[in-house]
């Protein structure tokens, strides 16, 4: 259990902090500052959690803050309290667009409101932003007021404790729409060789969602686990079935879906991906799930992340890139980089960065290329060369000469920095994860339902070329 | 908004602000009121104690009047902060607060709850036990507030232990109960759970299993934090009877692996690590589930990365892999990696090092070895000494290969560490590398740091036959004894005997008499002196009235080393204990709680038919249920000085580096963690030994 949770600026200290338990002096979160400092002169590591005095300091840092929880007890569940304080940061960027030293000074009525709402004794309490925006509101609303309303609009706890905390009732909508994305990752470590030293492909299914009342959803994906199991299902009841399905409309983005009559049939077998660490939304039966592999759900209205998804299989690079870097010592460096999408002749990759380190000290960069433009970007080190598109298949290359200073220190410069490599590849799961259907069911209000999807692939955070220093 | 709130005022001043409020109700006086009562409560914040006692009766008089919820909500908080001051006082509010608690506004009531619990007095107290018995079997009641009353019993059980007794058996009775609200059963485990944990009167709670059962099937009705604390509470409190019912409680909680909330999955894991104690198999399949959920975790934010990663170094310490199965490609350093994830990518690139990765990870550590960050470099290098001593026969080349190419790279701190390194794999291989040796000791002037000094003076010292000029290149640090740190010195002191014993001769006599001097006379510590002397008095003794021989000295002075093993594993009870922690902050130390607070009870996995006798002789069986797997995991791999990798200053001392100095006993907990190590006994040397064997012999020899 938390005993109290404080905004700390850059260097430490207190912007505003909110006690939850009685167990800690106010002035232990002073400490903090010189912890730190002190932590940071001793050693380079500083780890999120920081013991003084019988106090435990767990803290996460968002832009210029310090988000930092104290507690006491050694069995603490951390896990808890770092998911929390990372929600905290998520829920107050809805309230505040940006959470920094700034906006936590001008809005401190509206944080200490949400950290007493989301936390109570230290257990932490709601964390939806739907469901604390009902109440939580930059304006104080009267006890008058409130019992003059409906009764049931008043009073928050009504969608707090049904069995849907997610999602509160009486939603409406004229259009009933339901937009899915489905976005891969590409996260890569590869050796200047071209050796791939580690690839994943981490999937989200991101849902917005613009429907009336409570609907109950069905998602059918092409997943081995999930899909044999919806084989066997729909093959017994599969023309009851038909009268509330909606078939998953492309929007106009996006590729054409096979239609699911077309591929019923044994062809589809063979189409199936296997997802491995399938993670899902709260709002996901996962017992029904677990089960009968089908993933149903009531989903929370707006934006949200329906699930996501990893894959572990070796892929090649979809763009991939021929570094060579020559440091001529105390005159110049020289760089070639030959890049080449590696996808289907019919794919394109969009807006396509190749950030390839420089030595600190270099200058007077001149450039040779065919394609995309170059700059030189001092204060990342680097030049960055950017191509629009990119059609698979295609090959172009670049070279680059920067001028080192003639007065060298003894070491030989290091450039240990990896490349980086951005790029958006739309309408192609690398994965070959296909939606296969949505389907919308509202008991009540039973109406017609326009589900769309669309899918890109794109680089993670981390789709790396090592260079051999 | 004419004044600032967060200012200091009188009480008179803020009364003045609140005069005339009943005569017109105009909208304008009310936000004029408003303000100054947010002023009360900025200063109360500031500690403006003394001043703001006065308003007491203010307080009270809007309290009775106003019906604006922001109004109310400071009421409260302004008992809040001065009832504990002023109990009597605040006496008087309690009908008002007991009218809020008694209204149907919800957020009305948790305030009046809580207030109530902030006052230490027993009216107060009692009207929460009032209050709490009736809500807690009323189900018109919003389950918020349920939830907040059954809470504050964990906070009344410091106060008024006595009272508390009769509502545990109704707590039971509700999770007994199937029909109950999910939120307040949840609610009831975690209130359960911790009055029984922290008095040390009570035995740790131990569930029926059909509560457990009644739990785990009510998870995906909770929210994602209920479920947090009902995962985190039902190790210990589930005690499975059987293999097949702990297999069922797996069964059930595995989907929860798949939670978004990572707290939920890493509970999940906690959980069902625990219930691996009470089955005699698993399938692969859960190992493959368990492993992807903590790849998948360790995409997370930095800091729950680093928490999954310290939870994998404790279950790879406690399980080795039979539990994860994760490719060691998940653990290479990323560049932009914060250094403390670095820093544990290290150690459990470590420890999950063996024959057949090796040569993998091997590449990737000489990568990291020449890390611009120079601790990183450090750490590296140490870990690839470790594992050269830690895999054995097999490896050791490799690994010193490695070594020896980093050694022309020439950096300080490459090569001081290396140096210190290098002493350790020579005590486990004193004849192995005998050619590397002259290459080592070119090196000898370039070492700055007192734990690499220590290791080249050994290193000097023990292969001085392969050195012509072995007595130079110990001058370099004998002639500047006076400047050394302590350690240093008594390695210098050491050898400088040890040179003599071997060959008595007029230089090194010389050398060895100028040390004993310096120690003696000139250098202000008494353990170095009384050293000194006792050297001085062995050497006159040969000399003088051949009591002792030269040979007895010899064997004294310069005696065979053990070679050292890194044999030190965590204490399995410890292992048990942090294993019922995982997600905790004492799993980011490696440390459990009752080592660091000695009254507090320690955990233990109760008794059951069930329970498996050792934590490694889990089988796990194929899908395909052939079960062809049976290897056991022995026990054989050790893990004595990951806490070299961990410490966070390079000085710190660890078990094998250094037998002279004393056994490092005391685990520091500051900053990092360091595993509890028992082998320095082995390798200091005991005191009491030599002088029996001394007595003995004596009559001996009479050489000289």
């Amino acid at each position: 259990m938390v005993s109290s949770i404080s905004f700390c600026d850059s260097k430490g200290k207190q912007l505003l902090s909110r006690k939850y338990r009685d167990d800690i002096p106010l002035t232990a979160i002073d400490n903090f500052a010189t912890l730190l400092m002190k932590l940071e002169e001793e050693s380079s590591v500083v780890p999120p959690c920081l013991t003084h005095n019988g106090i435990h300091y767990l803290f996460i840092q968002h832009n210029d803050l310090y988000i930092v929880a104290l507690t006491t007890s050694l069995s603490t569940n951390a896990s808890q309290v770092f998911t929390f304080l990372h929600k905290l940061v998520e829920v107050m960027s809805e309230y505040l667009k940006d959470v920094e030293e700034e906006s936590i000074r001008d809005n401190f009525v509206i944080i200490y409101e949400l950290l007493d709402e989301m936390m109570d004794y230290g257990i932490p309490q709601i964390t939806e932003t739907k469901m604390l925006k009902q109440y939580i509101t930059q304006k104080s609303f009267k006890l008058v007021k409130a019992a003059k309303k409906k009764r049931n609009a008043a009073r928050p706890p009504q969608a707090l404790t049904n069995s849907v905390s997610w999602r509160p009732e009486g939603i409406k909508y004229k259009k009933n729409e339901a937009f899915l994305d489905i976005v891969e990752s590409i996260n890569m470590l590869m050796t200047q060789q071209g050796q791939v030293l580690r690839s994943e492909i981490i999937g989200e299914v991101k849902v917005r969602s613009r429907l009336s009342g409570m609907p109950d959803l069905k998602l059918g994906i092409n997943d081995k686990g999930i899909f044999s199991k919806y084989l066997e299902s729909t093959s017994s009841n599969s023309n009851s079935n038909d009268d509330n399905s909606n078939e998953v409309n492309s929007s106009k983005s996006s590729t054409p879906q096979p239609s699911t009559g077309q591929d019923e049939g044994s062809s589809r077998k063979t189409s199936n991906v296997e997802l491995e660490d399938l993670k899902f939304h709260q709002c996901v039966r996962l017992s029904k799930f677990e089960n009968e592999k089908i993933i149903t759900f009531i989903p929370p209205d707006g934006n949200f992340e329906l699930m996501s998804y990893r894959l572990t299989t070796p892929i090649k690079p979809l763009i991939w890139c021929d570094v060579n870097i020559h440091v001529h010592s105390k005159s110049r460096v020289e760089i070639h980089c030959r890049a080449k999408a590696q996808i289907k002749k019919k794919s394109i990759a969009n807006n396509v960065e190749i950030l390839i380190p420089v030595p600190d000290d270099a200058d007077t960069p001149s450039f040779r290329y065919s394609h995309g433009s170059i700059k030189w970007v001092p204060e990342k080190n680097a030049i960055l060369w950017k191509i629009r598109s990119f059609a698979g298949g295609k090959e172009y290359s670049m070279a680059a000469q920067l001028g080192l200073p003639s007065i060298d220190d003894n070491e030989k410069p290091k450039l240990k920095r990896p490349v980086q490599i951005k790029f958006q590849i739309p309408y192609f799961t690398t994965s070959g994860i296909q939606v296969r259907y949505l389907k919308v069911n509202e008991p009540k209000l039973q109406y017609k339902s326009y589900p769309w999807v669309r899918y890109i692939t794109q680089s993670g955070d981390d789709y790396t070329i090592r260079l051999n220093g | 908004m004419d004044q600032r709130i967060f200012a200091r005022y009188k009480a008179s001043e803020l009364k003045n602000d609140l005069q005339g409020f009943d005569v017109k109700k105009s909208k304008n006086s009310a936000l004029k009121r408003k303000n100054a009562l947010k002023k009360i409560i900025a200063n109360l914040t500031l500690g403006n104690y003394n001043e703001m006692v006065h308003m007491f009766p203010d307080i009270i008089n809007y309290w009775k009047i106003e019906d604006d919820m922001e109004v109310r909500e400071i009421c409260h908080e302004y008992i809040r902060c001065l009832g504990p001051l002023k109990p009597k006082s605040a006496k008087e509010a309690l009908p008002l607060i007991l009218k809020d608690l008694n209204s149907k506004n919800e957020k009305l009531q948790l305030q009046a709850l809580n207030t109530l619990i902030s006052v230490p007095t027993s009216e107060f107290y009692n009207e929460v036990f009032q209050f709490t018995s009736d809500a807690i079997n009323r189900k018109s009641q919003s389950s918020n507030v349920t939830k907040t009353a059954i809470f504050s019993l964990i906070q009344l059980d410091d106060i008024e232990h006595n009272q508390i007794f009769p509502f545990l058996e109704r707590l039971l009775d509700i999770l007994d109960n199937p029909n109950s609200r999910p939120a307040v059963q949840a609610a009831c485990l975690k209130t359960l759970y911790t009055i029984h944990e922290k008095n040390n009167d009570m035995q740790f709670l131990c569930l029926k299993s059909n509560i457990v059962f009644n739990i785990l099937s009510i998870l995906s009705k909770l929210n994602e934090w209920d479920t947090v604390y009902a995962l985190e509470h039902l190790p210990i409190s589930a005690v499975p009877q059987t293999h097949s019912e702990a297999l069922k409680m797996i069964e059930m909680t595995l989907p929860q692996l798949q939670h978004v909330n990572s707290s939920v999955a890493l509970n999940a894991m906690k959980f069902i690590a625990y219930l691996l104690n009470y089955v005699d198999h698993i399938n692969e399949s859960i190992v493959h589930k368990c492993s992807n959920s903590v790849i998948s975790l360790l995409d997370k934010p930095p800091e729950l990365q680093f928490l999954v990663l310290r939870n994998v170094i404790l279950l790879l310490l406690s399980r080795e892999d039979s539990l994860l199965h994760i490719d060691v490609a998940y653990f290479f350093i990323d560049y932009h990696d914060p250094i403390y994830i670095k820093d544990t990518k290290l150690e459990c690139l470590y420890l999950l090092a063996n024959k057949d990765n090796l040569p993998i990870i091997l590449n990737e550590l000489s990568q990291y070895a020449t890390d611009i960050d120079t601790q990183m470099s450090r750490k590296t290098i140490r870990a690839i000494g470790n594992l050269a001593v830690k895999l054995g026969d097999d490896s050791v080349d490799d690994s010193v290969d490695i070594l020896l190419n980093l050694l022309e790279f020439g950096v300080d701190y490459v090569v001081e560490e290396i140096i210190s390194v290098f002493r350790n794999i020579l005590r486990k291989y004193p004849e192995r590398f005998t050619d590397v040796i002259p290459n080592l000791i070119h090196y000898s002037n370039s070492v700055q740091e007192a734990e690499s000094k220590n290791a080249m003076i050994w290193i000097i010292t023990r292969y001085y036959n392969l050195l012509p000029n072995y007595l130079d290149n110990f001058s370099v640090f004998s002639s500047k004894i006076k400047d050394e740190s302590l350690d240093v010195q008594f390695s210098i002191l050491n050898s400088s005997v040890k040179f003599f014993v071997r060959s008595p001769s007029k230089e090194t006599e010389k050398i060895c008499i100028g040390i004993l001097t310096i120690c003696t006379e000139e250098i202000n510590n008494a353990d170095l002196r009384s050293r000194a002397f006792m050297y001085w008095r062995l050497l006159s003794m040969v000399q003088n009235d051949n009591s002792v021989s030269n040979e007895t000295v010899k064997e004294i002075v310069d005696g065979e080393l053990p070679l050292i093993e890194l044999d030190t594993k965590l204490d399995s009870q410890i292992l048990e204990e942090l294993e019922l922690d995982i997600g905790s902050i004492s799993s980011i130390y490696l440390k459990p709680v009752s080592q660091i607070f000695r009254l507090n009870k320690s955990k233990y996995l109760p008794k059951s038919p069930a329970l498996n006798a050792s934590r490694r002789q889990l089988e796990v069986i194929e899908d395909s249920s052939s079960t062809y797997n049976h290897e056991r995991f022995t026990p054989n791999r050790s893990f004595s000085d990951i806490n070299r990798d961990s410490s966070s200053s390079p000085v710190r001392q660890s078990s094998v580096q250094n037998y002279n100095s004393p056994a490092e006993t005391v685990n520091h907990l500051r900053g990092k963690m360091k595993l509890s190590s028992r082998s320095p006994s082995k390798l200091s040397r005991n005191p009491s030994k030599l002088i029996r064997r001394l007595s003995v012999r004596t009559g001996l020899g009479k050489n000289k």
